[in-house]
């Protein structure tokens, strides 16, 4: 063992309260008194290893300095991650640091030139609730939360992935509470107070699981910190300041019941400190000698009052090494190395004092996956789930691919500004910002300044930028890879519910009630939600025909108003009314789709019109790109639904009628319910004079339908006009068309007399009429594909260009079980896969390959709620959101949300539920032939299984995804799924998989055989 | 927190003959980008017991302030002080 007093660290001779070594190990952090202030510091840790680093002139020793703190610092933490540094002190308060990445030279206040703060550590938040000085913080496993404690009695558990939120106070205890710790595994935090207890909480519930008392009964309040600490595998728990038969001890008690039976004795005053090694030690091997199962222990240093210090193996009976005299105060806190070799102790006579131990003293330290099998195997929980740098350190690499992965993702995450990389060795001591170092800056600013005279006079000076300011201090992904979900999706439920119970006059339905209501607003009321052009555009691109207010959309448009209110035009309004089934969905939307040269006619008319026209039964659906100079345009004509219709009735189903949009009628029109008869289930649209459309933007085609234009021999003739890009064609058809959609490939019209005439772009019919069983209650174009949905119910999906029926006549009857089930939503992708949602929020589509119906989502399946999987998510890559996985499936998936309480359930469940949610998303994504979000639900399961370290999936995978190397007849193996290379995609998982160097073996397995492959 | 941090205010050309004016080396910080100007006055403390010896100097509008960190030298001359405090008559 080496002992160094480093006489450099030093607070001018102010006491120095804690000591933190960064998890990096390259510097550390003092946290004491100022001179009229609190005082944290941050030391570069290389001159405390090397002689050599501390007589370079080069090194600085000090990295920065922080005044902020207005009265003694009595505790600085690090996040575990490195990123952040937490402290606090008697101001009350908690401040959190954050390393600047791009903020230009400083100085540190009230100084000259000389003391340049080398790195940059900026208060990035201060947390104020306790009501007095704040004695501990600590970070809890995976820097979820962090706890601080307070003389005030309680302690506080802060939100630290959404800072300055508070998570919970915990109250309870009646003295100052001066120590804080985790449980290594994250289920309890534990803390001392001068109430003479050590209270346990759980953090699935933050109540009280233990208070023991009877270790402490004869203490008397005079330490100044109580720092207690929990051993590295979890079992133990050590306290300061305990007394058994009148002898100062550090008490042990075991996670087990909580019993009190060992203490470590020694200190002949109270114990202020005990801190564990991070790691878990077993017997060093001796050469030569057999290997013996020597049980792993644990090493634990403990510092007291009376200046002394003891480092303790929970192997020996007697401490491994006590230090009298280190000190002339007490000491105050102790922070080891990561690497369990190195030790600081900080008294409060305002020194520290470093200890360098060898492997031989204290034994050979567990690497991170042996301390991962014993967290398993005792607590069926792992620590460290994902690969962490310190298991890069001991495992070999063997594959030169691999290695080459590995050091780009070593470089790349250094670039990252949040790469807390050890480049601190030796940082140049003048920090330059445009070439040009402070000190350059500042002797020529006086001359730079630019100053002029405000029209009263006065003088005013143009400052001199220095630096950027570095922003999104706390975004999610520093702490988590991913981003996490915005908290819109319970935002938007909320808001959602709001507005569902609201009564008729509320907001949402405005517009059809009130008669005086005018019908041009266009600023969206209260409530409503404004619809960015962004969500149009989602839409658009997947080729969607998606129709109806369903449950999903309102939420959709709600939460697009709080990320996209920014980008929403004020023309674009979207109201959303009560929540599927209280009233026949309103949705009036704003019909932008209207052909520019043709609504100036139609404007006119629709404002003297508009106001009688209340009975008009129509819906429209946001699924074409939107001009907003089209919409201000078209938002003349807003289409409105009826009121009232009996919630029971057979016709209350919200079905909607896509793409529609009133154009005035040349005479009025009587409101119409079209009443069918009541044998079927679905409502079909009613027969409006005319209405247009718009079928799809690239090309632009515009669809327009004019009812009963002209009576010849007695019949009434429709007619059809179609504009694309500019050309138009019309026909004209024996009956009202009831409803039409369109792709760029086809449109189909659907009559009054059931018959459903299709025809190509330019107008050619492609099929004579086809007559449907019952009236058509939706019909949907999506590349050369027209489904029709009748109002008895069935189904029918065509290919036109094969001519050919994909599904034929199916019955929605097995999935609309249940009575008050209706559709409310349905639509066709790309690949003619037809998706029927319903209104208890299932969501079905036909496979015709299996021929039967297929549950792709279920908004009430409690596993996608607590499905993590955050982690997993793709850094760079925006989540698909356009394709019909999605779409069907809610934009903000609410997966994930309940999982944000790391804790609360057990890990293996967790696990269990994302890896089923996870083969969900993919099995549903295959069978809608959506090869977009196949992949990208591919590349998240991958990470999870790489991740979770799940070897036999992942081979699996692997092995489905690669094929039979060499070519036989009998295999049935498909070299393609939806179109893509299943290799191609293997070698996309490839390089998730050397995340984790576990795999390097699987790795380099399929890595040769794509080679191979490949060369063949 | 604050919206504005100063971060450090150094005194320059110090110690300086009489004529010379005060110079004060600003450095600040600022979290969001400010609609307005600041206003930094120079403020003599005549006495310790109470503001009422207080005297402002000079102040000094700064602007426009994005968010980052920002320097100035805010320049006042001493015979300001000096004509002031005989409560002369202002002078442009």
């Amino acid at each position: 063992m080496k002992l160094l007093k480093p006489s450099w660290v030093s607070h001018n001779g102010k006491p120095i309260f804690s000591v933190d070594i960064h998890p990096d190990g390259t510097k550390f952090a003092t946290g004491g008194q100022g001179e009229d202030s609190g005082k944290v510091m941050i030391w570069n840790m290389a001159p405390v290893l090397r002689d050599e680093d501390e007589k370079n002139e080069n090194i600085p020793k000090m990295l920065c300095q922080m005044d902020n703190h207005l009265a003694c610092v009595n505790c600085v933490r690090w996040s575990n991650n490195g990123l952040y540094l937490a402290s606090g002190g008697d101001d009350k308060l908690v401040m959190v640091w954050k390393r600047a990445a791009f903020i230009g030279p400083s100085t540190v206040f009230g100084s000259s030139s000389k003391l340049a703060n080398v790195e940059q550590w900026r208060c990035v938040t201060i947390l104020r609730n306790h009501t007095g000085d704040v004695m501990d913080v600590a970070w809890s496993p995976h820097d979820v939360w962090l706890a601080s404690c307070s003389v005030d009695n309680t302690i506080v558990i802060w939100n630290a992935r959404k800072f300055p939120e508070m998570v919970t106070c915990l109250r309870g205890h009646t003295g100052l509470v001066k120590g804080l710790t985790w449980d290594p595994v994250g289920k309890y935090v534990a803390s001392q107070a001068d109430d003479h207890s050590l209270r346990v909480w759980r953090t699935m519930d933050w109540q009280m699981e233990a208070n023991i008392t009877k270790p402490f009964s004869e203490c008397g309040g005079t330490t100044h910190v109580l720092r207690l600490s929990w051993s590295p595998d979890g079992q133990y728990l050590v306290s300061a300041h305990a007394m058994n038969n009148s002898g100062p001890t550090a008490q042990i008690v075991e996670r087990g019941g909580w019993k009190t039976n060992m203490d470590f004795v020694g200190h002949r005053k109270a114990v202020t400190v005990v801190k564990f090694n991070p790691k878990i030690f077993k017997k060093k091997q001796k050469n030569g000698s057999a290997p013996k199962p020597g049980c792993p222990y644990c090493c634990c240093a403990v510092g007291s009052k009376d200046r002394s210090l003891s480092v303790w193996l929970t192997s020996l009976k007697r401490p491994l090494v006590v230090i009298h005299d280190l000190f002339d105060k007490s000491i105050m806190d102790i922070s080891w190395t990561l690497t369990g070799l190195g030790m600081l102790v900080c008294s409060m006579d305002g020194t520290v004092a470093y200890l360098d131990f060898s492997l031989d003293e204290l034994g050979d330290p567990l690497n991170e996956e042996e301390k991962n099998s014993i967290h398993q195997n005792i607590y069926g929980k792992s620590l460290a789930i994902t690969s962490t740098e310190a298991q890069l350190s001991t495992t070999i690499i063997e594959n030169p691919e691999m290695l080459k992965y590995q050091q780009e993702r070593q470089s790349s995450a250094q670039l990252g500004p949040s790469s807390a990389g050890p480049e601190a060795s030796a940082p140049k001591l003048n920090s330059v910002m445009n070439g040009e170092s402070l000190e350059d800056i500042r002797k020529n600013l006086l001359k730079k300044q630019v100053e002029t005279r405000t029209p009263d006079g006065r003088r005013r000076i143009t400052p001199l930028c220095i630096a950027q300011l570095d922003t999104g201090d706390f975004s999610p992904a520093l702490f988590n890879s991913a981003p996490i979900l915005p908290s819109g999706s319970s935002m938007s439920n909320q808001l959602t519910s709001q507005l569902s119970s609201d009564s008729s006059p509320g907001p949402a339905s405005s517009l059809g009630l009130r008669p005086g209501h005018d019908p041009m607003l266009t600023s969206p009321p209260a409530g409503a939600a404004t619809k960015g052009p962004e969500d149009n555009k989602d839409g658009a691109k997947s080729g969607l025909l998606l129709t109806s207010a369903s449950k999903i959309e309102p939420m959709k448009a709600l939460d697009s108003r709080f990320t996209e209110r920014s980008k929403a035009t004020p023309g674009v309004t979207a109201t959303i009314s009560s929540i599927a089934g209280l009233v026949p969905l309103d949705r009036p939307k704003d019909g932008g789709g209207v052909s520019a040269p043709k609504d100036v006619k139609a404007k006119d008319d629709t404002s003297s019109d508009s106001e009688d026209k209340m009975a008009s039964i129509n819906k429209n659906l946001s699924f074409s790109k939107r001009k907003p100079e089209l919409l201000m345009d078209g938002d003349g004509v807003v289409e409105k639904r009826k009121k009232g219709r009996p919630r029971k009735d057979k016709m209350a189903a919200p079905m909607a009628q896509p793409f529609m949009q009133m154009t005035p009628p040349a005479e009025r029109e009587p409101s119409r319910v079209a009443a069918p008869p009541a044998a079927l289930k679905l409502p079909t649209p009613s027969i409006k004079k005319a209405f247009s459309l718009q079928v799809s933007m690239e090309p632009s085609v515009f669809l327009e339908v004019e009812n009963e234009v002209s009576l010849i021999a007695g019949s009434k003739l429709s007619q059809l006009r179609c504009s694309r890009d500019g050309r138009d064609w019309n026909t004209l058809l024996p009956s009202s068309v009831v409803t039409a959609a369109g792709s760029s490939d086809v449109l189909a019209v659907a009559c009054q007399d059931r018959m459903l005439s299709v025809f190509s772009s330019c107008g050619r019919r492609l099929l004579p009429a086809i007559q449907l069983a019952t009236p058509a209650s939706a019909l949907h174009c999506s590349a050369h594909f027209v489904m029709a949905l009748t109002a008895g119910a069935t189904l029918s999906v065509w290919d036109v260009h094969k001519q050919k029926a994909l599904v034929k006549n199916e019955s929605l009857l097995s999935i609309l079980s249940g009575a008050d089930t209706t559709v409310s939503q349905s639509l066709l992708t790309q690949q003619g896969v037809p998706v029927i949602g319903l209104s208890n929020g299932k969501c079905y589509c036909f496979s015709s390959s299996l021929e039967t119906w297929t549950l792709i989502a279920d908004k009430g399946d409690s596993m996608v709620q607590c499905a993590d999987f955050r982690s997993c998510l793709p850094t760079h890559d925006a989540p698909v959101s356009s394709g019909p996985l999605a779409v069907m499936q809610g934009r903000n998936l609410n997966a994930g949300r309940l999982a944000s309480r790391l804790s609360s359930t057990p890990h293996h469940l967790q696990q269990s539920m994302t890896l089923a949610f996870l083969e969900n998303q993919l099995a549903s994504a295959l069978t809608l032939q959506s090869a977009q979000e196949y992949r990208y639900w591919l590349l998240i399961y991958a990470r999870f299984l790489v991740n979770e370290g799940s070897e036999h999936r992942l081979r699996e995978l692997c092995q489905e995804l690669l094929g039979p190397v060499h070519k036989s007849a009998a295999t049935a193996w498909e070299p393609t799924t939806l179109g893509l290379r299943k290799r191609e995609l293997l070698r996309e998982v490839l390089p998730v998989i050397v995340e984790n160097l576990r795999f390097q073996r699987l790795f380099t397995e399929y890595q040769d055989q794509l080679e191979l492959l490949r060369n063949k | 927190m604050a919206k504005v941090q100063v971060l450090n205010v150094a005194v320059l050309d110090n110690p300086s003959p009489f004529g010379n004016p005060f110079q004060f080396e600003i450095t600040f910080e600022c979290m969001e980008d400010l609609p307005e100007d600041l206003e930094w006055k120079i403020i003599y403390v005549g006495s310790a017991e109470s503001e009422e010896y207080d005297q402002v100097l000079d102040s000094v509008l700064v602007g426009p302030v994005p968010a980052g960190r920002h320097m100035f030298v805010f320049q006042v001359s001493k015979l300001w002080y000096v004509w002031k405090s005989f409560s002369m008559p202002k002078k442009t």
